[in-house]
């Protein structure tokens, strides 16, 4: 049928037109829902196809398709010129200062204690030590007697110690995290591995003492505990906390809850260890306390001696932080200047 | 304790240097903080002689001097006027660097040429303060090194002494711990004195009444001794050490206290009524005055040495003013005793008086050495002062001192400390110490411990001598095996703190953290508005200020000065949050505490925004905080409900949240009376959430439901409600209506003349969603009507038609 293809040369012809003469993206839709979209001229014509007579309908049919592939690429080609004259025409006119602050807060800070104490809980937790608590506000068996600190003992002046109105006149404000200890190893049997965060009181302030500071204390009980796993235990802490490359040193002192103790010292973190004001000379910082619990400490809470052997350690958490962020006075920690907190 | 090394090196001639002695006390728990050389800056000054004196011909202030050193005579212009010709000084030579830091350089002074500087005891830091310059004693060597003449070529050991370690609070116990490291022997002085006065049972009586809390009592007497100073090497020893000196008899006691660690008291003789001595604890209340000048109450049981009418000492605390020696005495009787250590602390606290004594006899003074100390002190007296010595020496229960023996297994050392120590390393150890051992065989040792060793009575104490002794830095580094980890209460309630910290900090909160204590005049002032009685606070007994009297209620007063401390340092916008507990009393344990969270907010709702929004924060800019809060913790649904619990906030504008019934948290704005206090001005608002119980369980894992595949249907209802209508609960009820209301929510709000006073108009938004099928316009139809009729007939609604 010469009518049809004379009709689809017509359509192909007026469709170039339409595209060509589009002046923006809707003129082109429109063109295309004319001439070659689901509704359009050229695709009504491919949908008749099949009714026509078998010798009419290849010919035809190539012939729309060619039309329609010819509209398309037109389409096409019209459409990217169209953007692309759009994109230069908008340029300038639309562009933002991208330098401009963004919409909403900026994150806030956290506080260099808290941060340090989070720090070392997650360096223990995957060391396999899990957390335990226990009441700022202590019974002295806990916090002294258990630990192996007999009533009249000098030991006990080792800790300035608040003492809380009570009936029994046997509270206080714990001075160590320590009492945690007890009570863990009176509710479990060995093995323990445990860390204990808290706060705790001493009746103590100046620039390097606060009546209120913080401490992570360690224990770990089992039956073939040493003191060299304590000393590989924490220096893969220091480790962790420092950096490589600082050495440890492990001196003898005293605990009551430990025997035999020791003190841990890092290399000076200021100086390196050719000695400064912070490390008063010496060349190291003390950062720990530590040692392998007291056997009296297990006759409180009826592990025997014999079959097992325990480490603690402890550290005060304001310590460790003022010495990682060059803090030199223990009273900014508390005044809560943003001005303070917002440098870490 | 200070200990200069010189006086070290009589008692044990080590060959380590003073820092070294350092280095090894240190590492062998025996800290040495520091180690000073004495003669620090004193180089090149040397003593000299002033040979002539004159005024300077051109400055009144300023004399010219010639001195010498002995060879050479150097001309120096000073300022001082204190001097004469003939006097021995302190001549800083060109080129000395003084301990102040001043370096003498050749100067000339006013036209006048000065060859080095006359210096002050200040200038040689060798004073806090002094008039003019130094003036040495007229026997004075010119030409010798000053810090020689001083006796300032010496080091001065500041050690640490740990609580265990009484024995070595003395030069002694720290030569003997010297030995014990290095193997070197300890040799203890001669203490010859002529013995040739009365029996010295006829001049005194002694009686030990109390023998429990007296071991040991023994004394020496001496007659014919005039009372005068000690010389200078004695004074200056004293001196070094910080302890004043008095005169001959008060300092040798004092230098055998330093020297032996044995605290000994001299009684003038003459001044003992009876003649006699009891040691022996009261049975009633008493009053006496020590030599202080402080009169103290004695309560019974406190240890006292009386003569025959009274107390005459507190036993191994102070003497008393009526027996101490005085400028006309010249019979002395010594003590040099043993007490009980836990009497002399229960003493030395309660009468609130501690003396270099009492901190000795607290820790242990060695029983076995009281003989040595009173024979060393009438000794050393001898030399320097004209005396008579009494016949013999009153010991009162020195037959029963007696080592003490403690098991010990050489492979328990092993098994403690992760390495080996030989039998043989540990015997070798137990040698240097002066520890006798016997071996029976059962590999289970006999050790011998000397009486002055307090700290060792088990055998953990011996594996402590032994690991001390080897180094720890001989221990090597190993692993505890690992165990599965136990997942405990607190590892979440970390866990919890932890994500609720990370969402503040998203949200531009920083942390605070404050003491635990709060004022007590801020209770007394504040109490009624903060919400908590005085009475019902954890009280600390002994607080070292007002601010830390009381244990914190709640989180409130520590953020509000937070808030109000950066406000006046033009820190407007503040968001600020902490962690802590609060305390208070319980009938059940007689005290709670509880972690809490508190969330304090003022200032603008977006600081730093630039696009005009800089709108002040309000109400729900801290709802909008806290409940995505607790929606991020986890937390089962909460309500918010208008509270007029808490007087801090201001009436209307706060709320309780509501889990299960039970306030787990508040929030709402402070009250005007409470901001005033805390010299605030804008809103602040404030929430504390109650951690442990909003966040008490992990919530489960979220159930997959299937998602709808037919398109929801939204519809907007605009409302008028009397003002006082919760929105909260209108939304809530809307949500029940029917099955396929997914959400209701506000998209808009407001009141005016329009709508009519008392009232305000809600627009709700409603998503229909069918999960089954497409909604049926009558469908949809009947659900709005069930919606129209919640607003009107539930809550008194009017719809509004646009
Ligand atoms: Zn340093």
């Amino acid at each position: 049928m010469p009518g049809t293809s004379e009709r689809i040369a017509r359509l192909l012809d007026e469709g170039m037109a339409a595209i060509a003469a589009a002046r923006g993206e809707s003129d082109l839709l429109d063109a295309k829902g004319r001439f070659f979209g689901k509704k359009g001229a050229v695709s009504a014509i491919l949908k008749g196809v099949a009714a026509l007579p078998a010798d009419e309908r290849r010919a035809v049919g190539e012939l729309a398709n060619r039309a329609r592939a010819g509209l398309e690429s037109a389409f096409d080609a019209r459409l990217a010129e169209i953007r692309e004259k759009e994109r230069l025409r908008s340029e300038g006119r639309e562009r933002i200062d991208v330098t401009l602050p963004g919409r909403g807060p900026m994150p806030g800070h956290r506080h260099p204690v808290s941060q340090t104490m989070s720090d070392i809980i997650s360096v223990f937790r995957r060391l396999g030590f899990s957390v335990h608590g226990g009441p700022d506000v202590e019974k002295d068996y806990y916090n002294f007697e258990a630990l192996n600190f007999p009533p009249e003992h000098p030991a006990r002046d080792m800790q300035d110690t608040f003492y809380v109105e009570s009936t029994a006149g046997d509270l206080v404000l714990r001075t160590h995290t320590s009492p945690i200890q007890i009570r863990t190893m009176e509710r479990m049997k060995p093995p323990v591995r445990i860390i204990a965060p808290g706060t705790v009181y001493r009746s103590d302030s100046d620039i390097t003492h606060s009546p209120m500071f913080h401490q992570v204390e360690g224990l770990a009980v089992d039956r073939d505990i040493t003191m060299a796993d304590l000393k590989g235990l924490l220096t893969e802490f220091c480790r962790m906390t420092f950096g490589p490359g600082k050495p440890l040193r492990f001196r003898p002192s005293y605990f009551p809850f430990t025997e035999p103790s020791a003190e841990v010292d890092i290399r000076c973190v200021i100086c390196g260890g050719s000695g400064c004001r912070v490390c008063k000379e010496s060349g190291w910082l003390e950062i720990l306390g530590a040692g392998m619990v007291d056997p009296a400490v297990f006759g409180f809470v009826g592990y025997d001696p014999e079959e097992y052997a325990g480490f603690a350690f402890g550290m005060g958490v304001e310590r460790i932080a003022m010495l990682r962020h060059g803090i030199s006075d223990i009273r900014l920690f508390f005044e809560n200047d943003i001005r303070f907190l917002s440098q870490f | 304790m200070k200990i200069p090394y010189s006086w070290l090196k009589e008692f044990v001639d080590t060959r380590l240097s003073p820092a070294q002695v350092q280095e090894a006390l240190t590492m062998a728990g025996v800290e040495v903080s520091s180690c000073r050389f004495l003669g620090e800056g004193l180089d090149s000054v040397v003593t000299a002689r002033i040979i002539e004196m004159r005024p300077h011909p051109d400055a009144d202030r300023l004399s010219l001097c010639k001195v010498t050193d002995g060879s050479t005579t150097f001309g120096i212009v000073c300022g001082a006027k204190n001097m004469k010709a003939g006097d021995a000084v302190a001549l800083a030579k060109i080129g000395a660097r003084l301990p102040n830091g001043v370096e003498i350089k050749k100067a000339k002074i006013r036209g006048q040429a000065s060859e080095g500087m006359l210096c002050s005891e200040q200038e040689l830091k060798l004073a806090e303060a002094s008039a003019g310059i130094m003036i040495l004693p007229e026997d004075t060597d010119p030409g010798k090194p000053l810090a020689d003449a001083l006796g300032l070529s010496d080091w001065l050991l500041e050690v640490e002494i740990t609580p265990n370690r009484g024995d070595c609070l003395s030069v002694l116990g720290v030569a003997r711990e010297i030995a014990s490291i290095t193997g070197e022997k300890v040799v203890l002085p001669g203490v010859p004195f002529p013995e040739e006065g009365e029996p010295i049972g006829d001049l005194v009586r002694i009686d030990v009444s109390d023998p429990d809390l007296c071991p040991r009592y023994t004394a020496r007497a001496i007659s014919g001794v005039t009372i005068a100073p000690s010389p200078d090497w004695m004074r200056r020893r004293l001196a070094l050490c910080g302890i004043r000196p008095i005169n001959n008899i008060v300092d040798v006691t004092n230098y055998l206290l330093l020297e032996v660690g044995q605290p000994m008291h001299a009684f003038d003789l003459d001044r003992l009524r009876g003649s006699r001595i009891d040691v022996r604890a009261p049975k009633e209340t008493l009053t006496f005055t020590t030599l202080d000048g402080a009169e103290r109450k004695i309560d019974p049981g406190m240890l006292l040495i009386r003569d025959a009418e009274g107390p005459v000492a507190v036993a191994g605390v102070m003497g008393g003013e009526n027996s101490e020696v005085v400028d006309g005495t010249t019979r002395v009787v010594f003590e040099s005793a043993h007490f009980s250590p836990p009497s002399i602390r229960r003493t030395a606290k309660r009468l609130g008086l501690s003396s270099e004594a009492s901190y000795r006899f607290e820790r242990g003074v060695d029983p076995a050495g009281t003989v040595y100390a009173a024979d060393r002190a009438v000794s050393l007296l001898s030399r320097f002062a004209p005396l008579s010595v009494a016949k013999g020496v009153i010991d009162v229960g020195g037959g029963n001192v007696k080592p003490r023996t403690v098991p010990f297994r050489p492979d328990r050392a092993t098994r403690i400390m992760g390495r080996v120590y030989a039998p043989e390393a540990c015997a070798e150890i137990f040698g240097r110490l002066g520890f006798p051992v016997s071996d029976d065989g059962t590999g289970t040792w006999n050790v011998t411990v000397p009486t002055n060793r307090f700290d060792i009575e088990r055998e953990i104490d011996l594996v402590e001598e032994v690991a001390r002794l080897s180094g720890y830095d001989s221990i090597p580094t190993t692993y505890p095996e690992s165990k599965a980890p136990e997942f405990s209460v607190d590892d979440r309630s970390v866990d919890v703190q932890e994500r609720a910290f990370d969402f503040l900090r998203g949200r531009g909160f920083s942390q605070a953290v404050n003491f635990s204590f709060v004022a007590g005049r801020t209770w007394e002032r504040l109490g009624a508005l903060l919400g908590f009685s005085p009475a019902d606070a954890v009280r600390v007994v002994n607080p070292i200020s007002d601010d830390t009297t009381l244990m914190r209620p709640h989180l409130l007063t520590g953020l509000l000065s937070n808030a109000a401390d950066n406000v006046r340092r033009f820190v407007d916008d503040v968001r600020l949050y902490e962690s802590g507990k609060a305390f208070g009393k319980s009938y059940a344990e007689g005290h709670f505490e509880e972690p809490r969270l508190g969330v304090i907010l003022c200032g603008k709702r977006l600081p730093g925004d630039w696009s005009g929004a800089d709108a002040p924060a309000d109400f729900f800019d801290m709802k909008g905080v806290v409940e995505p809060l607790l929606r991020h913790l986890c937390a089962s649904p909460v309500h918010v409900v208008p509270t007029r619990l808490r007087p801090f906030f201001e009436e209307g504008k706060a709320a309780d949240i509501l889990r299960d019934g039970e306030a787990v948290g508040w929030f709402g704005a402070i009250r005007r009376e409470l901001l005033d206090s805390f010299e605030l001005t804008g809103p602040v608002f404030y929430a504390e959430i109650r951690l442990a119980k909003a966040a008490a369980s992990p919530p489960p894992p979220g159930r997959y439901a299937p998602l709808p595949k037919f398109p929801p249907v939204f519809r907007d209802v605009a409302c008028v409600f009397p003002a006082g209508v919760p929105v909260g609960d209108v939304l809530a009820m809307v949500r029940v209506v029917s099955p396929e209301v997914e959400e209701a929510a506000v998209f808009d709000i407001f009141t005016g003349e329009k709508i009519g006073e008392g009232n305000k108009s809600v627009g709700i938004r409603v998503k229909l969603q069918p999960l089954d099928r497409t909604l049926t316009d009558a469908e949809v139809h009947s659900i709005h009507s069930k919606i129209v009729n919640l607003l009107e007939n539930r809550f008194g609604g009017k719809i509004r038609t646009s």
